[in-house]
């Protein structure tokens, strides 16, 4: 590669982590503006202010959004743990047993992948009314099942499937209990791919909006992306800007996080689950 | 036997608090009934009410508030999906008045005992006893009372001749902004407020948007929409569009008060939280007393010269669910929430004016709010939104035919919708 | 470790097989592990799908208001008549199309170009890359949208200050205020938010072109371009499929950010947004449903057709092979 390529991949890479983090910066220097500096026009804060933090963590929306985040985080961490177990074991019949149904299985998780959410809602909301799960907790995890366990089979089969399973009968011959050969063979063999597969679902699960505002009401069940549009300027008429890009700040967090320490594994899940690579 | 219904209830509470379990509710409170008061998102003033009249019960109950949407379209939204699966939980609601019919026409609301009736709309303002009642009957508890007034900045109008002490028309508003190669702030954002706006203007004008509500028959709901009154409100509305500053189409009462506040619009119908907002922007600096020394305040414009005008009128009044296990309690405690001293402070402290007239004669009130005295007479002349059982659908077709408001044409959108709010009520279109 | 196993010579497989009628029971019992494992996952995917649908269509042929929960009534294919014939709902759908259209056309080409820059850029600062270009992909649709609307709103956003130079843009411009304009901060909010997805997508699609097909190519004395289409492209059709696939299937349903951003105003409703509007906004169940069952039917005529008009290879997309 010439020196002149070389510099043009390099400021290509510039460009895409400029076009990758210029809406955050935004929204993390908007939520450092004051409410009286919301409206400056610059992108840059005319001095920083921790007012918007203060109203929701401290203030008066803190009773807003500290139980919407708990509901969130504990929401989505449930939904996530039995879409993980559910179809570590569906993935695993899936990627090793020969059975009938195999297509079937994976052809129901496509299509209620692609299945669009707002037409399970109108249901949803109904039935949850009638049997009581509406604005509780289980009422989103298992609505969330739907957006989480598809994607989830996919993903984690994919990655079963290129698991060297002969190493287990390999370690059994070697005197190995069944146990100890799963224990010591397969599962450190699988754990990568069910812990990247565990992180796509928190994404994705974490992303939800549309369950969120039609299936809950109140702060027992609400998720932050719901809880946004709640807040309050300091009259009903005036723009709660900076509190929401506070909390938006607040939210993205855990995800930035996430994908800076498992970035590499997480690119692996994502194209594992779609491309076989 | 309320007791027993109410352990009953309880029991139930208990029992799906168990089932429910990862929900992590902490069980049954010991101690006094609690009553659930929905509220709109507010400055705090609500909660701090709710505390204050806790405390003044003595035990007998406990408020607890549960915020709603900001939205007022969206507040009815979680309300009426709730009620509809006859939700016991919700005690108390804080509603915007226009939605109110469709509560008690759906049976949502728990019937007001005639002596809290009598009690709570004493001394109260014209618009507000009747945004509170449907079909002749009070419904709900008035709580506050809001208006719009015609805000000016002093300076600005003071070298275009228009005397702002007697009332002015939108003729003359106009014409004036004009001169001044200035500008008119109104909401003509796709909102709930366009259609505020719209019906003060037909009200104005002589007219009426609904003129048989035509209870239990959405068919049978007649409108007044292809009236002389509804043109004329429609001219006025495409002409102050056409100098409305830049974004008039997505201005909001936020939006209009900072652009009048920055003096970049010399006229604007608004709430009275703006005079709140501008001083509070004197207190931190960021705006000059000057600037708010400049805030003028007048009735709402008139459309025919001559008559009085009708400005709009809004705020919260209170409504007890007819589910609730603790119908009687819950108006005890509404009748706490609204009494005077209540209304005063939530007046002083969140901006909100009050429904009772007599707060309007407070000293400490008319201190801080020098425009009471016009505020008071705002809401004795204001016309409420077209009541009826229906409202969203109504306020969502204007919306929907009036936006954007300098593109209107006066003669045909008022017959057009009118004909799309029937087909809408006939079930015959989409929304 | 195979000469172990000679060694030890136990036999292979955990569960020993008699001789005779073996391989059938072996099969069956498979068979039967194979739906006890799969089984859970299975069931809970169709009860909360195929249940809801079920119960969308069943309330599509109703009259049904829930505020009016005494006059419900069967009224057959009405609603599909009402919503079928009426201007919004095609209005709605083109908007749809539209978005989807100039999303997923865009997303495609510049997750092309993101991926040759992953392929190419130098080691070192590949995971930097990764792990930028997974942030959009990572934020909240939401939040997004917040981010985006509040960077073009007048009051609040600095793109017209920053931009003013170009024409057609000055302080006064009201993004919001317009169809196109409306359509524009939409597309480029959700355009920023998924090409990392296709991205990466394509990225695994580019590492499957075999080097050898490229070095012959290039010893050909074939250019840049030349490549690119005769070699690079044909051999990753199947990931730019599948990668389209996913994408056109997402953005149809587009939801978030057009009530985040508009909330509909200006024609700038989504069939996701209709259906919603009718449901819970209009408490109409009957015919929100009704919408609802024809976006789901929408769905999956555009997946349907995608997979025999393009022929997309699923096994692929589903992990076989």
């Amino acid at each position: 590669m010439s020196t002149r390529e070389k510099v043009l991949w390099v400021v290509a890479g510039i460009a895409i982590v400029v076009y990758a983090l210029f809406p955050v910066g935004w929204i993390v220097s908007l939520s450092l503006k004051s409410s009286d500096d919301i409206a400056n026009g610059q992108f840059l804060p005319t001095a920083l202010s921790w007012e918007n933090y203060e109203q929701i963590l401290v203030g008066d929306a803190a009773e807003l959004f500290l139980p919407a985040l708990r509901n969130s985080f504990g929401i989505v961490l449930i939904a996530t743990f039995i879409a993980c177990v559910l179809s570590m074991f569906a993935a695993y019949a899936i990627a090793r047993l020969d059975f009938t149904g195999k297509k079937l299985i994976l052809s129901t998780a496509l299509a209620v992948a692609i299945f669009p959410v707002i037409s399970i809602v109108t249901p949803l909301f109904n039935l949850w009314r009638q049997i009581g799960l509406y604005d509780t907790w289980p009422g989103l995890i298992i609505p969330y099942l739907s957006l989480t366990l598809p994607l989830s089979i996919w993903t984690m089969s994919a990655f079963f499937r290129e698991i060297p399973w002969e190493m287990e009968q390999a370690a059994q011959v070697d005197g190995a209990t069944t146990w100890q050969a799963f224990r010591k063979v397969i599962v450190p063999l699988a754990t990568p791919g069910v812990f990247t597969t565990a992180i796509i679902a928190f994404f994705i699960a974490w992303n939800d909006f549309a369950y969120g505002i039609s299936l809950t009401s109140t702060s027992a069940s609400r998720p932050v992306p719901a809880a946004l549009g709640l807040f309050s300027g300091a009259s009903q008429f005036e723009s709660p800007n900076g509190p929401i890009a506070a909390a938006a700040v607040i939210v993205t967090i855990p995800v930035v996080v996430l994908v800076l320490i498992f970035q590499r594994r997480i690119v692996a899940g994502l194209t594992n689950g779609a491309v076989k690579g | 036997m309320r007791r027993a219904r109410w352990r009953r209830a309880l029991a139930a509470g208990v029992a799906a608090a168990a089932l429910v379990g990862l929900a992590g509710c902490g069980g049954a409170p010991a101690g006094p009934p609690v009553l659930n008061w929905y509220i709109n998102p507010d400055d705090g003033g609500q909660a701090e009410i709710a505390e204050r009249c806790t405390a003044a019960s003595g035990g007998q109950y406990r408020i607890e508030v549960s915020i709603l949407p900001r939205q007022a379209g969206e507040q009815r939204q979680q309300l009426i999906r709730r009620l509809a699966a006859s939700d016991t939980s919700i005690d108390i609601m804080s509603i915007d008045p226009p939605y109110i019919p469709e509560f008690a026409e759906a049976g949502f609301l728990a019937p007001v005992p005639a002596d809290v009736a009598q009690r709570t709309t004493e001394g109260i303002v014209n618009s507000a006893k009747e945004g509170a009642s449907w079909n002749g009957e009070l419904v709900t508890v008035p709580f506050w009372a809001n208006t719009q007034l015609l805000w000016y900045r002093k300076s600005q109008v003071e070298g275009t001749g228009l005397d702002m002490s007697k009332p002015v028309t939108w003729d003359q508003v106009i014409a004036a902004a004009q001169g001044a190669d200035s500008t008119i702030a109104a909401q003509g954002i796709r909102a709930e407020s366009l259609t505020v706006w719209l019906n003060a203007l037909v009200e104005s004008a002589g007219g009426e948007i609904v003129t048989n509500p035509s209870p239990g028959d959405p068919e049978g709901v007649e409108l007044g929409l292809d009236s002389p009154a509804a043109t004329r409100a429609a001219e006025v509305m495409k002409a102050v569009s056409a100098i409305g500053g830049p974004g008039f189409s997505t201005a909001s009462e936020d939006e209009n008060s900072n652009a009048f506040q920055d003096g970049s619009a010399m006229f604007q119908v608004n709430w009275p939280f703006i005079w709140g907002k501008v001083n509070s922007a004197v207190e931190d600096g960021t705006a000059e007393q000057a600037t708010a020394d400049d805030f003028g305040w007048a009735l709402y414009p008139q459309v025919t010269p001559g008559t009085p005008s009708a400005p709009p009128y809004g705020g919260i009044n209170l409504g007890v669910g007819a589910f609730s296990p603790n119908v009687d309690l819950a108006y005890r405690a509404t009748e706490c929430i609204v009494s005077e001293e209540n209304q005063k402070q939530y007046f002083l402290t969140n901006g909100n004016a009050a429904a009772k007239l007599s707060v309007f004669t407070d000293p400490e009130v008319v201190e801080k709010f020098p425009m009471a005295p016009v505020i008071a007479q705002s809401l004795q002349q204001a016309k409420p939104r077209p009541q009826t059982a229906y409202y969203s659908e109504v306020s969502e077709s204007i919306q929907r035919n009036y936006h954007p408001s300098a593109g209107i044409d006066p003669v045909t959108v008022g017959p057009a919708t009118a004909d799309l709010i029937k087909a809408v009520l006939a079930k015959e279109e989409l929304l | 470790m195979s000469t172990t196993a000679v060694e030890s010579g136990t036999g292979s497989g955990t569960t020993p097989t008699p001789p005779g009628n073996g391989a059938s029971d072996r099969a069956r019992a498979e068979q039967r592990l194979g739906w006890l494992l799969a089984g859970p996952a299975f069931v809970v995917m169709l009860l909360v799908t195929a249940y809801p649908i079920a119960q969308a269509v069943y309330y599509s042929l109703f009259d049904y208001r829930l505020t009016d929960q005494e006059n419900i009534s069967f009224i057959g294919l009405n609603n599909y008549a009402v919503v079928l014939t009426d201007q919004i709902w095609w209005i709605s759908f083109a908007v749809t199309v539209f978005i989807t259209v100039v999303t997923v056309a865009v997303e495609l080409v510049l997750g092309f170009a993101l991926a040759l820059v992953m392929m190419n850029a130098l080691q070192a600062i590949r995971p930097v890359l990764r792990a930028a270009i997974l942030i959009p992909y990572a934020v909240i649709t939401v939040v997004s949208a917040f981010a985006w609307q509040y960077a073009f709103s007048l009051d609040s956003g600095f793109v017209n200050s920053w931009f003013s130079w170009l024409p057609g843009i000055a302080a006064d411009t009201d993004w919001f205020g317009g169809t196109y304009t409306s359509l524009l901060v939409i597309c480029l909010a959700e355009i920023w938010k998924t090409t990392p997805f296709i991205s990466l997508l394509l990225l695994a699609g580019l590492a499957q072109v075999p080097d050898v097909l490229q070095e012959a190519a290039k010893v050909d004395g074939a250019t840049w371009w030349q490549r690119m289409r005769k070699v690079t492209i044909p051999n990753m059709k199947a990931a730019i499929m599948v990668a389209l696939l996913f994408r056109t299937l997402d953005a149809f349903r587009v939801f978030d950010t057009v009530f985040v951003m508009t909330n509909g105003a200006n024609n700038t409703e989504t069939v996701s947004f209709l259906a919603y509007r009718q449901t819970i906004a209009r408490v109409e169940i009957g015919l929100g449903s009704a919408v609802s069952v024809l976006l789901f039917l929408s769905v999956v005529i555009i997946c349907v057709g995608f997979i025999k008009g393009f022929k997309v290879d699923l096994s692929q997309a589903r992990g076989e092979n």
